[in-house]
């Protein structure tokens, strides 16, 4: 019948999804800020060996330490230091080195532990989700009472008292952070997977044999990754400001290093005489931080179809 | 609830005991001008070393058949949780004749102070800011709510506490000094203060309360000015949560037919979005408040030590350093406490509230 | 736009002039409303017709004012008792829908709040504009004092009430709780008129306890309220058993005559038009094509929708089995040009699609929207 009937129904509804997220990105300016603090993060991480040398923190000289020589602005300090020479666009640290060099230098170190901690979160949250919710009863009462155990604490107590046990380094500090993200990972998983293992093609492929491990692996957690993928890129922003704050209150392996938390800890204990450190830092984090939360919180907008019309 | 509570205790006495070699875990108990004998009889009655044990130093050198095995420990270990022994404190600054507990409860308070202020300022400011982003929503107010909330949940707590800081006390000053104080839970040296407040006595050991019952008003006043800005600088970085939460309840339940029904009645704009929308949207907004104390709790570490506030937090962080385990247990477990009991009256708040549940 | 804020059909409680409207989606613009053209008499309970999606509850919508803010009325007018309702501001637009129009909705369920008790949400009525109550809830209540005053030998506290709502009356101030109080009692005997059996206990309840039927009268009973000039009712019984919608539909009946509301019935089930409908318009996608007395449409059915429509409803007293109209209906993203029903009518002839058909007055008080009686 001849009506006004352009298209067959099967891709104006593809049309019209694509359409409908694009309608919001557009009315969303906000979202494509987030994308481009983003990327610019992930550039400049990428990009930062060729913009200062790598070997750069390990030296100091105390006799400019602390000092802030950019004629842009200054502080409200009484006795700042101001160092001679070569301009310093953002002041030195406790250690003599310029700020702006080290935060260079951290951005990258504080991107990779965020990488690091998501990863291993989403494995072991995709792995016992997963089970939890497939095989159900037993196993995932056990696994649901764990998840409730580890969030009956506040995660940084949870994280010093790990770090106080089991020593100072990287890796401790990146296991303490994984130890409190998995719990959400787990539950975010288990409710993706009680979800999709109900659809009809699990039925189907049991009815043919197919084997659990196979039929979990195979199928239903390709099928459900997806929102908790989503969850983890946009969660490296929320990491960050856990990583900083364990080495902020001085959980760090080495006090030297470049990392954003620990020159903000310096800031700390030198905060009258030299706010810049614990400012600029901070600020790093900050931006960072955003970027990847208003990306994430947009993208959790476009999909959530609550708020669809 | 007391499942969890118990699996909770079971898990950081592993931690602690377990990962730590059993002499760390003595010293809290340990008067180290005790002669070996008695810390050998002191061992054996906390439960660590056992009663064949000959000498201290065989204990400490951890020879076999000295030390008990963990599981025995940890009866011992809930024995003295449930009585309230945590053993002496190792904190530096104190003498070591002032038990862990007392230590503890004497610095409580002044969390539950900052956490109980920052909480009525998360949400003071986060119902409101929820509703006009979802009466305007995608307009201009629902952006700047929006950016509010995202960049307080993006906020470095350390660094917003540290801006505060900044622009209060270095920046804005009258007199010499800065505006509001910059440390401690009461302000003596700033523009605001009062010099000598004089003192209270100690009710409850929060000082808002103890300074409001001993009529002590300048007091009152130098508590208040204290903790504005570490209770706003908790307040802006927990409010994203429950500001996206009203948010999306508000936005889904204006979309429900009672409320066209609503306005077809001639119900005032005002009435529709509090009596109706807000009373339905509000409720599962309440099942965040475990979630919120959580972060809260979590927060005073960090905003203690930018503030220097002499609650549980700052200290926790020196505990830390000198090793002080039973201090960061009993942390630990009165944290546990809280929340779960905090959602307990959360899940019964619900039921008394949706009609729906009670009948 | 239609600017004037008046205009002439004296005795018309409602009126529709050539009323259009379309909606913005993200797929495009939707034409819901045609041009349509409607006028309802005082007293008289009005049906208007039509299948899923024809429009009937946006014109609902449109006259009290809660179209979606994607909606854009682009042409006509709406005349409520002479005033063009569309050129009201937003509280005067509110104050209308309190004291003029009620509208009534199909799921009683989903349009009652789940959290508040029946006596709140009724009592919030009154509480929206004390001063315009202050008449009926005094009246009402003494008249209740005067009925008690007579069986019984006269109470000291009943004559000091008394004199206290008069005064009332003339002052058209009422204290709060002495509001609260009349609009409780007022409330329970509209709950009672609408055959709700315990009505004080309906109430106190909450909206889940009562079943569809009695969830049904109480909607209506908060129009009963309000003494409304316009009473538009969407599909009220579609959602409830056929033996509940019968006592609903009488119930609705006896009390048109009871206050004098004219009551825009919308529905897509003929058999309740003919029911208790004294005229009825037929709507198909955005446009009304007849419109007609009740018998006289039934009897003479002229526009072909209407026909078709007439011939799908199953009778017991004929052997065959209803026909159905062929096609489906249009999408109006992209509506069919001239005639809207062109593409499923029998009786198309080439002038149909090229321009859109006026109604027709084809005799006094029946007209149609159809090229084959004229142009």
């Amino acid at each position: 019948m001849k009506q006004g009937e352009k298209t067959p129904a099967r891709s104006r509804r593809r049309h019209s999804d694509l359409r409908f997220a694009l309608h919001l990105l557009r009315q969303n300016p906000i979202v494509m800020a987030g994308l481009v603090i983003s990327v610019a993060t992930v550039v400049l991480a990428l990009l930062s060996n060729l913009l200062v040398n790598g070997a750069y923190w390990h030296q100091q000289d105390l006799s400019l330490r602390l000092c802030w020589n950019n004629p842009a602005f200054g502080w409200p300090v009484t006795n700042l230091f101001n160092c001679g020479g070569s301009v310093y666009p953002l002041g030195t640290d406790a250690y003599g080195r310029s700020l702006l060099q080290m935060i260079i230098l951290a951005i990258p170190i504080d991107l990779q532990i965020a990488l690091e901690v998501v990863a291993s979160a989403v494995v072991i949250g995709v792995v016992f989700g997963s089970l939890a919710a497939y095989m159900g009863g037993l196993v995932d009462e056990v696994i649901l009472r764990i998840t409730d155990i580890f969030l009956a604490v506040p995660w940084i107590l949870l994280a010093i008292v790990l770090i106080v046990v089991l020593g100072r380094s990287l890796t401790t500090l990146t296991l303490a952070i994984v130890i409190t993200w998995w719990p959400w990972y787990i539950r975010l998983m288990r409710s993706q997977v009680i979800g999709e293992k109900e659809k009809l093609y699990v039925e189907r492929l049991r009815m043919m044999g197919a084997g659990w491990p196979r039929i979990l692996f195979r199928h239903v957690i390709p099928n459900s990754i997806y929102p908790i993928l989503v969850q983890s890129t946009l969660d490296i922003g929320s990491v960050i400001l856990t990583v900083s704050a364990l080495t902020f209150i001085g959980l760090t392996p080495n006090p030297l290093l470049p990392e954003l938390g620990n020159l903000s800890n310096q800031g700390i204990e030198y905060f009258f005489t030299a706010p810049w450190l614990i400012i600029f830092p901070g600020l790093t984090i900050l931006i960072i931080s955003l970027g990847f939360n208003l990306l994430g919180d947009g993208i959790r907008d476009i999909f959530d179809p609550r708020l669809r019309r | 609830m007391v499942f969890v509570l118990f699996a909770l205790s079971v898990l950081i006495f592993y931690l602690t005991r377990g990962l730590l070699p059993p002499t760390t875990a003595l010293a809290p108990y340990i008067n180290p001008r005790l002669t070996d004998a008695g810390k050998l009889s002191i061992a054996r009655a906390v439960g660590v070393a056992t009663s064949s044990c000959p000498s201290f130093s065989d204990f400490a050198a951890l020879q076999k058949g000295c030390v008990t095995p963990l599981w025995t420990q940890y009866f011992f270990w809930l024995k003295n949780v449930l009585v309230g022994n945590w053993g002496y404190t190792l904190l530096p600054g104190i003498s070591g004749t002032e038990s862990t507990w007392s230590v503890f409860f004497g610095r409580f308070p002044y969390t539950a102070e900052l956490d109980i202020v920052a909480a009525a300022l998360t949400f003071i400011i986060a119902v409101p800011l929820g509703i006009i982003s979802a009466t305007h929503n995608n307009k201009a107010p629902d952006h700047l709510s929006r950016i509010i909330s995202l960049g307080g949940y993006s906020i470095p707590q350390f660094w917003f506490g540290a801006m505060l800081l900044l622009v209060f006390v270095l920046y804005v000053r009258i007199g010499g000094l800065g505006l509001l104080p910059a440390s401690g839970a009461l302000g003596t040296t700033c523009a605001l203060c009062f010099s000598d407040p004089g003192t209270i006595t100690t009710y409850t050991g929060v000082p808002l309360l103890d300074s409001l019952l001993s009529r002590n008003i300048p007091y009152f006043w130098d508590s208040v000015v204290a903790i504005i800005l570490p209770a706003l600088t908790l307040a802006i970085t927990s409010l994203g949560l429950l500001t996206r939460i009203v948010r999306s309840n508000m936005m889904e339940v204006l979309r429900q037919d009672y409320i066209t029904m609503a306005r077809s009645k001639g119900l005032k704009e005002r009435t529709v979005i509090y009596s109706h929308a807000l009373r339905n949207a509000i409720l599962p907004a309440i099942t965040v408040a475990g979630l919120l104390v959580t972060y809260l709790i979590g927060g005073s570490v960090i905003v203690e030590i930018v503030f220097s506030w002499p609650g549980v937090g700052s200290a926790a962080l020196v505990a830390a350093d000198v090793l002080d385990i039973n201090f960061l247990e009993l942390f630990v477990l009165v944290a546990g406490v809280i929340i779960v009991v905090t959602n307990l009256t959360v899940d019964i708040l619900y039921a008394v509230l949706d009609p729906r549940i009670r009948y | 736009m239609n600017q004037s804020n008046t205009q002439e059909g004296g005795d018309d409680v409602l009126s529709i002039q050539g009323l259009k409207l379309k909606f913005h989606t993200y797929a495009g613009e939707v034409s819901a409303l045609d041009g349509i053209r409607l006028s309802i008499k005082k007293g008289e309970l009005f049906g208007l017709v039509g299948e899923s999606g024809c429009g009937k509850s946006v014109t609902a919508l449109a006259i009290a004012g809660l179209l979606p803010p994607n909606a854009e009325i682009t042409g006509g007018g709406v005349f409520l008792d002479g005033k063009n309702v569309l050129a009201l501001k937003p509280e005067e637009m509110r104050l209308a829908r309190l004291k003029d129009i009620a509208m009534i909705f199909q799921d009683p369920m989903t349009y009652l709040n789940p959290v508040l008790t029946i006596g709140s949400q009724m009592a919030e009525i009154t509480r929206a504009e004390p001063k315009l109550f202050i008449p009926t809830l005094v009246t009402y209540r003494l008249k209740q004092i005067e009925k008690q005053l007579d069986s019984t030998k006269p109470d000291p506290g009943l004559l000091a009430e008394r004199e206290s709502l008069s005064r009332a009356l003339g002052s058209q101030s009422l204290g709060r709780k002495e509001l609260n109080l009349l609009t409780r009692s007022y409330a329970i005997s509209i709950l009672k008129s609408v055959r709700l059996p315990e009505p004080d206990k309906v109430f106190t309840m909450y909206p889940f306890e009562l079943s569809g039927g009695m969830r049904q009268r109480v909607m209506i009973a908060m129009a009963m309220m309000r003494r409304p000039k316009l009473l538009l009712a969407d599909e009220i019984t579609t959602a409830l058993d056929v033996t509940v919608q019968a006592q609903i539909l009488r119930l609705l009946k006896d009390l048109r005559s009871e206050i004098n509301s004219s009551v825009l019935l919308i529905t897509h089930d003929l058999a309740i038009v003919a029911e208790v409908c004294d005229r009825v318009a037929v709507m198909y996608a955005g446009n009304i094509v007849e419109v007609a007395e009740v018998d006289e449409l039934f009897r003479n059915p002229l526009h072909p929708y209407t026909k078709g429509l007439l011939a799908s409803v199953p009778r017991a007293d004929l052997a065959r089995t209803p026909d159905s109209i062929e096609g489906s209906v249009p999408d109006l993203l992209s509506p069919p040009s001239g005639c809207r029903f062109h593409p499923r009518c029998p009786k198309a002839f080439e002038t149909c699609p090229s321009k859109k058909p006026s109604m027709i007055a084809v005799a006094p008080n029946h007209y149609v929207s159809c090229f084959l009686f004229g142009e």
